[in-house]
């Protein structure tokens, strides 16, 4: 690949990085040659991993990162959208090359205004279509005080004049499909999504997924606080499985610096990251089975769910939007009362295990509901930048903690678990069988704990001048941030690649044909966590 | 002694009225209101929205450990229209405004709201200045009974929102009783800055100069 670029698209930039880094390498090519290279890549069977924006005085820097599932092979391709008097600056779309594409840049255009040429859909992703900032600007110095309630009241009034809303196709009364709003008010969709569906009776024709009624300007925010203030947000990412965002944040950071956490530290936050997975898990697990119709299962869970975090509340205090590492280490250490209490949790869990597979597992009614039911191919996957449980029930046998090894998870022994069916059972299945590697890793981390310290003590505030990706495992799947910092006491950008907003892209590509009661079935067993994805 | 009995008409005067007291010997409503307030105070029906991290919280609430019922609180609707308390639950994202604003419209009276978590209350920890994302506190937009500190507040929390809620609903004190898509400004408890949020009715009302002829629109009954 490398060859290739430096021979036939000759970039104006080339530099070879430390493999380390986990970017392999970083090129900097023209606009005009953009598509090819993106051809290229996905030919020679790359993914897209995300679309960056950085905004410079000058230009739109557009960083694509390129990636390789087996052993972590980034690279990071990037092109300039100058700005000009009086026009939008502009690029080329890749989305018809790679799908994943096409919601990064519709992105790209709602917090920059940033066109790109030849995108089928290009309207704001995150925003009210009716919004005229794109806050992500550098020239875009926030709001006046009140202007809360004056746009609310705007969206409300906006709301109700326009009342027949506009539908993608203009119906006839022959016609006998309908558009159904699903959400965002609805008990299936997990929080605040909304899906416009086109339905023929009951069967799908086809949905999209609208987003941003969670938006909560997270990257804004990241850009106006200190490296130290960003840690409470990363909790409030993905609330059900925080530990797996602290870890990113702090593997980035950590890696940008230069150093490393004490080996107490590690050991700490790898117990209490595969803890919080297995929750998070059991929080899926309870609200995908009660989707379907099953009640129990989701009693069951929470009880589960709730002694975990009874665990994880000896640590950091807290039960939910955990905010517990620090750089280096660990905010304070554990006390000793916690790893007896692990220790009393693993065995009882395995014969709760036992049971949820005897209550759901194989119950025919279950298993009719899900089996050959919203089939992701492995090419299709690919092609949208899935990750985590949704990829490997896909056929891929990509694990972060495998491939690019961080932390102490090299060490240790745990399985990753793959199926091929790629549908709705299979995603549940790799899920169980998680919980059980998760809980494998634990039994085996609780007895070897090292002493030591939890902290490496001072820290400069300031990440050195350069431009960092990192990328962990998170309960849903690859969780990558690219961070550009100018050396000051705050990121100067720092883009989140959150893991079920690449999931959710997939989510259209899964439900034609399907019924209208397998949309929720489909939904749920993506497990999508809605702030994480509108951010 | 005029006898009310004979004379029906006197319970049209209000000279006689005043004479009885507290009432004319027949029911006293006053205490029908009470054992109402009673009833409503101990079956509540929650809305099942939740809106972010507090969502998680609300969902244990009603699980196992917690168990909501046993407060009369656990028969979450998804329907507005079978609901009679909102638990806003979260962050509000302006995109999300309207959305929360018709579904309290179309909740039935009484209806009673519960602010779940800093961000509902105040915009929590998304709240800088210059924000664009979000609405700072829900009782910008609809009046709130009880507020529940807490990013998230833990389920213990919940539960004594829900009991004091309960308080005011039985002492007949709450601000939740009004018709729905009409908060007027004498039954609005909210501080007077926040008396400016107008509701989706006063939209429906056709603009006196611009539409001349156009015929005003059917108000959906409350």
């Amino acid at each position: 690949m490398k060859a290739w670029l430096v021979s036939s698209v000759k970039p104006d930039e080339f530099a070879e990085k430390d493999p380390k880094s986990g970017v392999l390498f970083e090129a900097l090519v023209g606009r005009e040659h953009i598509r090819e290279v993106a051809r290229e890549f996905r030919t020679q069977g790359w993914f897209l991993e995300s679309i960056s924006i950085v905004d410079f005085a000058e230009c739109f820097e557009i960083v694509y990162h390129f990636n390789k599932w087996g052993v972590a092979r980034r690279a990071c391709v990037k092109t300039l959208a100058l700005k000009a008097e009086g026009e939008a600056a502009s690029a080329p779309s890749i989305s018809d090359v790679f799908r994943a594409a096409n919601w990064h840049e519709r992105e790209a255009y709602d917090m920059f205004g940033l066109v790109f040429e030849g995108h089928p859909n290009l309207k704001r992703l995150l925003l009210p279509e009716t919004s005229k900032i794109h806050p992500l600007r550098k020239s875009f110095k926030g709001e006046p005080k009140g202007s809360d309630v004056e746009d609310s009241l705007r969206l409300i009034q906006e709301d109700t004049e326009g009342f027949e809303v506009r539908y993608p196709s203009q119906l006839t009364k022959s016609q006998k499909d309908y558009y159904l709003n699903l959400g965002p008010q609805h008990p299936s969709t997990h929080g605040v999504l909304r899906v416009l569906l086109h339905l023929d009776g009951e069967r799908v024709l086809d949905g999209e997924p609208v987003l941003g009624y969670s938006h909560r300007n997270q990257e804004k925010m990241f850009e106006i606080q200190n490296y130290l203030a960003c840690w409470p947000q990363f909790g409030r990412l993905d609330y059900v499985g925080a530990m797996a965002f602290n870890f990113g944040y702090a593997h980035l950071i950590e890696k940008a610096m230069g150093i490393e956490a004490t080996p107490r530290a590690q050991a700490i936050r790898v117990l209490a990251t595969e803890l919080n997975r297995i929750s998070s898990h059991l929080l899926w697990m309870g609200t995908f089975l009660l989707d379907l119709g099953a009640f129990t299962p989701f009693f069951y869970c929470f009880d589960d769910r709730e002694k975990i975090i009874d665990i994880l509340e000896m640590a950091t205090g807290e039960r939910l939007t955990y905010d517990y590492f620090r750089f280096g280490g660990l905010d304070h250490d554990i006390p000793e009362e916690m790893l007896p209490a692990v220790k009393a949790f693993v065995p009882e869990f395995k014969k709760r295990l036992k049971d949820y597979h005897k209550l759901v597992t194989k119950n025919p009614i279950f298993i009719s509901r899900t089996r050959g039911l919203g089939v992701l191919t492995k090419d299709q996957a690919l092609n949208y930048g899935v990750s985590g449980p949704c990829l490997r029930a896909s056929g891929v046998r990509q694990d972060l903690r495998r491939d690019e090894p961080y932390s102490i998870y090299p060490t240790l022994d745990f399985d990753v678990p793959t199926m091929t069916d790629g549908d709705v059972w299979s995603r549940y299945t790799i899920r169980m069988r998680e919980m059980e590697e998760s809980l494998k890793i634990v039994s085996q981390l609780v007895e070897k704990i090292p002493a030591g310290d939890v902290t490496l003590g001072k820290l400069p505030k300031n990440v050195p001048k350069g431009e960092y990706y990192s990328a962990v495992e998170s309960a849903r799947g690859a969780f990558g941030i690219y961070l550009v910092s100018d050396g000051t006491l705050n990121p100067y950008r720092m883009k989140l690649r959150t893991p079920s907003f690449c999931n959710l892209s997939a989510f259209s590509e899964m439900i034609p044909g399907c019924l209208l009661s397998d949309v929720i079935a489909i939904l749920g067993s993506i497990d999508i966590v809605l702030p994480e994805i509108d951010r | 002694m005029a006898d009310p009995i004979k004379e029906p008409q006197l319970y049209k005067n209000p000279a006689y009225l005043q004479t009885q007291s507290p009432a004319p010997g027949i029911v006293n409503l006053f205490h029908v209101e009470d054992v109402l307030n009673m009833a409503r105070a101990n079956s509540l029906w929650p809305l099942t929205f939740g809106l972010a991290c507090c969502a998680i919280e609300m969902m244990a609430g009603g699980a196992a450990r917690y168990d909501l019922d046993r407060f009369g609180f656990g028969v979450f609707r998804p329907s507005p229209r079978q609901a009679d308390v909102m638990i806003v639950s979260g962050t509000i994202s302006r995109k999300m405004v309207p959305c929360i604003k018709t579904l309290y419209d179309q909740m039935p009276s009484p209806k009673y709201v519960i602010a779940m978590g800093g961000c509902a209350t105040a915009g929590g920890p998304f709240k800088f200045p210059g924000q664009y994302g979000i609405l700072e506190g829900i009782d910008k937009i609809i009046p709130v009974n009880v507020y529940i500190p807490g990013c998230p507040p833990r389920p213990e929390a919940l539960i004594a929102g829900i009991l004091e809620l309960q308080k005011q609903i039985k002492a007949g004190n709450v601000q939740g009783v009004m018709s729905p898509a009409a908060v007027n400004d004498s039954q609005d408890a909210r501080p007077a800055e926040y008396k400016n949020a107008v509701s989706r009715a006063d939209f429906r009302k056709p603009a006196a100069p611009a539409a001349p002829a156009a015929p005003a629109s059917a108000e959906p009954k409350a």
